[in-house]
């Protein structure tokens, strides 16, 4: 089985896409990248992000249509047929989506393509786990199987999100239906497993007839070592042996290995910040930014959360200190790092980053809100776009 | 995509050298860019650090400390515009690059600490105590000064938003979504004629070529503000036909909009908005009953909605 795509198309699409890139940030010409464009022609249908955006919105409404048809007709099939028809319906929209959309039509995540599927996906689990009763088992596996044929044949990367998710879910509730001493070691099978899943992904990533995966297989990349770092984290440990383990501890107790889970919750993510320094590897690193931050987190909440504005003040301070130093340091390039922007990410768009400033940064100016009636404003007033932090 | 990728296009003649031992760099991960990094750190510091002097400010009022901090942050809001109006560059109708990664978010620091104590002594002593509209009226204005002079887009929509909550509109979808969007009456009627006259502000600023690459910000916040003021008008006023002219209207200023600028976000306000706005229609007038025609509707108008944008998907790229 392979991937439901044409290859060439595939790959000539993915050339055009970083020769974009490399335009707009100027490291190629207007004119060259019109001839790559030509040496690399590309059929598929695969519009801008925003059409997309309104394709899946249209395709989402078209479906409930469809869906709400359906019901009407078998609504009173009763137990027995409904999630037959369930899993048919299902079905019927994988194959659709596979010989008319992506076949005929050739469409790649064009938006109609993902609602599709996703509808697919859902039909196909709540039939087949509706069948079973929605035994726990039987609803994860079919998660796990259906999300991962998803992902991999529609190089989808929600699908592939959610089928790691449903493997964790699978291992937590596995050792957790155990009981016993399972219980007690399920952090340490979810950081030999998912550290085994990071290592091996690592591996494969280099495998050239595996290219068309690689986005896929970042993504599993960093969840697994969320997964790693979480399931050493002694926050989320304790918290989650409080509340699904029954564990009670009274004053002066502590969760058993307490020492270990404070030790992992340090180690994890220096070693993160180590191996992304030392390897130059980017998710690494920002996995280990946001450990890090948790890090800070679990360790204020169990040892003085006492003052939020004096932390936050002096957080701040020293984010932007550590920032501003870094920034300085890597003027020039240092062991390959620069601070410099090279290639423009997907995402990061000007405006979009405007937008998060007035969005966040807007309100706590001044006193004057509080007491205008009509002011639109938060509870810091002035700027009226505030979240209450 | 591969790491191969740039020595192929360099064969096969479509890059130059230069070009190709600088992409190879790159994309063989030689070098590594920690920009958005930095960016990311940047702004949660001053995202934090602003959050938590809002409220340090107002709290033991009076004492020494007190004072002393507030010195230190006028002293810290001074030394960020010491800094930018040294190494910035004199003012230009065009974009400016800035001189250093960090330059925009030095100048944002400075900006919102100076907001926040001139907003603090105002409070202490009560200049303006008779209309306390004024102080979001004057940071607005100070906002826009900081976003002009120092090409500053993220000031600028701080600017915008403090401008609409003068006139008591609030820009932010989540405040929509909790439901105390437009709680006074015809409040959505203020935001419509902001929204209107907003954006011909922008639109004669960028005909005049004075910062042209603003009026992207300021039609996104105006078209947001329109379409939510004329579709909660929709809803709750009797006069609901007016409404729905209106909101053709804007959605053929957003479509127009949309093709001039090659922006796609303006076409996905015009359909949506349009849709509502038809739908409203259908269930006012002929729509009545019936849950199976509404199925119907939903597949045929969204159908046909998916078969004409790929049907002209060389339009719609």
């Amino acid at each position: 089985m392979k991937h439901a795509y044409n290859e060439v198309n595939l790959y000539n699409l993915a050339v055009i896409k970083e020769s974009k890139r490399w335009s707009s940030q100027g490291l190629i010409e207007e004119d060259q990248l019109k001839n790559i464009e030509q040496e690399y022609p590309c059929s598929f249908y695969h519009p801008n992000i925003i059409i997309r955006i309104l394709l899946f919105i249209a395709a989402l409404f078209a479906l409930s249509g469809v869906t709400g048809f359906f019901a009407l007709l078998f609504g009173n099939g009763g137990e027995k047929v409904l999630p037959l028809a369930c899993l048919i319906y299902g079905v019927i929209s994988f194959a659709l989506l596979d010989r008319i959309l992506i076949n005929q039509n050739r469409h790649y995540k064009s938006g109609v393509a993902e609602c599709i599927l996703y509808h697919a996906c859902g039909f196909a689990i709540v039939g087949l786990g509706w069948m079973a009763d929605f035994n726990t088992y039987v609803v994860l596996i079919t998660c796990l199987l259906v999300f991962s044929y998803a992902a991999f044949r529609y190089l989808d990367l929600l699908t592939t999100m959610a089928a790691i998710g449903s493997f964790a879910g699978l291992l937590f509730y596995a050792c957790y239906e155990a009981d016993g001493i399972f219980q007690q070691v399920i952090p340490f099978v979810f950081i030999l497993c998912f550290g085994s899943v990071y290592v091996i992904t690592r591996k494969l990533k280099n495998h050239n007839h595996l290219k068309f995966w690689l986005l896929n297989m970042m993504i599993v990349e960093v969840i697994s070592l969320l997964l790693v770092y979480a399931a050493g984290n002694y926050l989320v440990v304790r918290e989650l042996s409080i509340n699904l383990m029954n564990l009670e501890l009274v004053e002066g107790q502590d969760i058993p290995f307490a020492f270990l889970f404070y030790a992992l919750t340090i180690f994890i993510p220096l070693a993160l910040l180590y191996v992304g320094i030392k390897h130059k590897d980017v998710l690494a690193l920002r996995v280990s930014l946001i450990a890090i931050a948790f890090t800070v987190f679990t360790f204020k909440y169990y040892y003085g959360f006492g003052h939020p504005e004096i932390t936050l003040t002096v957080a701040g301070a020293l984010l932007f200190s550590i920032a501003l130093l870094l920034s300085n340091y890597l003027k020039k390039m240092r062991g390959g790092f620069t601070r410099e922007n090279h290639l423009a990410e997907k995402w990061a768009n000007l405006n979009l980053q405007a937008f998060i400033v007035s969005q966040t940064l807007g309100g706590n100016q001044s006193g004057a809100g509080k007491q205008t009636e009509t002011g639109g404003g938060g509870q810091f007033g002035g700027g009226g776009s505030t979240d209450s932090f | 995509m591969t790491k191969n990728t740039p020595r192929e296009l360099f064969e096969k003649g479509l890059i130059r050298e230069d070009q190709f031992s600088k992409i190879d760099l790159i994309i063989s991960g030689k070098v590594v860019s920690v920009f958005y990094e930095l960016q990311t750190l940047l702004y949660l510091g001053v995202l934090l650090f602003t959050t938590g002097v809002g409220i340090l400010i107002y709290m033991n009022i009076g004492s020494l400390g007190h004072l002393i901090s507030i010195s230190a942050l006028i002293l810290l809001s001074i030394g960020c515009f010491y800094y930018a109006f040294k190494k910035g560059v004199a003012y230009s109708n065009e974009s400016v690059k800035p001189v250093t990664p960090y330059f925009d978010y030095v100048v944002l620091l400075g900006a919102l600490v100076f907001v926040s104590v001139a907003g603090y002594l105002q409070f202490q002593f009560g200049i303006l105590n008779e209309n306390l509209e004024l102080v979001t009226l004057i940071t607005s204005v100070f906002f826009f000064y900081i976003a002009y002079r120092f090409d500053h887009l993220g000031v600028l929509s701080v600017a915008i938003t403090a401008l609409a909550s003068f006139w008591s509109v609030s820009i932010s979808p989540q405040k929509w979504y909790s439901g105390t969007f437009f709680e006074t009456a015809n409040l959505h009627i203020v935001a419509i004629i902001f929204g209107v006259l907003v954006a011909t502000i922008a639109l004669v600023l960028e005909m005049r070529r004075i910062k042209m690459h603003f009026t992207f910000t300021y039609l996104n916040f105006c078209s947001l503000l329109f379409f939510a003021g004329a579709i909660t008008g929709l809803f709750i006023s009797a006069w609901w036909f007016v409404y729905l002219l209106l909101i053709y209207g804007g959605c053929v200023f957003a479509y127009l909009m949309a093709m001039r600028r090659k922006s796609f976000l303006f076409l996905l306000y015009a359909f949506i908005c349009a849709y509502i706005g038809t739908t409203y229609l259908l269930e006012k007038t002929i729509l009545r009953d019936a849950i199976e025609i509404w199925f119907l509707y939903s597949i045929f108008s969204c159908g046909g909605f998916i078969y004409f944008i790929i049907k002209f998907k060389n339009y719609f790229k």
